[in-house]
């Protein structure tokens, strides 16, 4: 099979979850429980996203990862604007990869 | 508020994603190349797919022989979580026209997601999510095709150090309603946990998609009526 049919064959299975709630959401009826879990969808799916992966950054230095996290954690109580915690994670990992 | 300022608040909230999706899609495009890809196939997938891990696996797996049905079945089973987030981008966008969210929903990544669903500071609007759309695509896309006229990786120190600004993204964007509530920090803690224990025991791609489940079920429990994300 040729490459181009393989990449189109992932476009169309990765379009399908993205596609069929933007189809349906509208004719479903959604009780308040089921919103209210739907809005704290969010953060556990940010939190699965970052934890436990965040230490597989650098796989030879797990402490860049945990650093950058803690490092982001601490940036954004003191600024809330995500450049801030992003530039504060980068320079706490570069730092552990380069002196440690 | 009119559509255009809704397009650029957009624009703004989804730049800082740049500076995580650039030497990611450069990443891709120089293992692509090596693994035997032509610029162009490189180029279509990110174009097609968008979706960084899954383009990245499937990369790795043709790279070592994988068959058609596999490579498309882990592209599959890696993105299934975008069900997930695209029905709380979609709730968001339930007053917009079919055509809109029919439209947007190929550009639903974690990051969009992310940054549309777990604050009120972006407007509820298809102009704010195409704003974002622009911010993540287009950098994306160029990414990919700077990476396929570069001849080796970025070097670690740059590449592995950029690898958390994605992760810090999330946080940044955590942080603010947890500090506010300690029943919802609960529910994260216990998310966090529950996503090392599964992905020690499944694939992580299903651990991803039942800890974020099973973590806001949970959650449905624990937090009280009015805390939670703008959705």
């Amino acid at each position: 099979m040729s490459t181009y049919l393989i990449i189109a064959g992932m476009a169309v299975v990765t379009l399908l979850p993205r596609l069929i709630p933007a189809a349906l959401i509208d004719r479903l009826p959604m009780s308040k429980r089921v919103e209210r879990f739907l809005r704290l969808i969010p953060y556990t799916a940010m939190t699965a996203l970052i934890f436990p992966g965040v230490v597989k950054v650098d796989p030879e230095r797990p402490l860049a990862g945990i650093l950058g996290a803690a490092a982001a954690v601490v940036v954004s109580l003191i600024r809330p604007k995500p450049i801030y915690a992003i530039v504060g994670a980068v320079l706490a990992a570069m730092a552990v990869i380069a002196f440690l | 508020m009119t559509h255009r300022r809704e397009f650029v608040m957009g624009v703004k909230a989804g730049l800082p994603v740049c500076i995580g999706f650039i030497p990611i899609a450069i990443a891709y495009a120089v293992s692509a190349i090596h693994s035997g890809l032509t610029p162009g196939q490189t180029v279509t997938m990110s174009v097609i797919v968008f979706a960084g891990a899954s383009q990245m696996a499937a990369v790795n797996m043709l790279s070592a022989g994988a068959g058609a049905a596999a490579v498309i079945f882990a592209t599959f089973i890696l993105n299934l979580r975008h069900f997930i987030m695209s029905t709380c981008v979609m709730k968001r966008l339930e007053k917009a026209p079919l055509m809109a969210r029919l439209g947007l929903s190929p550009f639903v990544t974690d990051e969009s997601f992310a940054l549309f669903t777990s604050s009120e500071a972006l407007p509820g609007s298809p102009y704010a999510f195409l704003g974002l759309v622009a911010a993540t695509y287009l950098p994306w896309v160029l990414g990919t095709v700077a990476g396929c006229f570069m001849f080796s990786l970025l070097p670690p120190l740059v590449s592995d150090s950029l690898g958390v600004a994605l992760p810090a993204l999330f946080i940044s964007l955590i942080v603010p309603g947890v500090r506010k509530s300690a029943r919802l920090f609960a529910m994260v803690v216990l998310t966090a946990a529950l996503n090392t224990a599964l992905s020690a025991v499944i694939s992580g791609s299903w651990a991803v998609i039942a800890s974020t489940l099973l973590g806001a079920l949970a959650g449905v429990f624990i937090v009280g009526e009015e805390e939670g994300a703008a959705a």
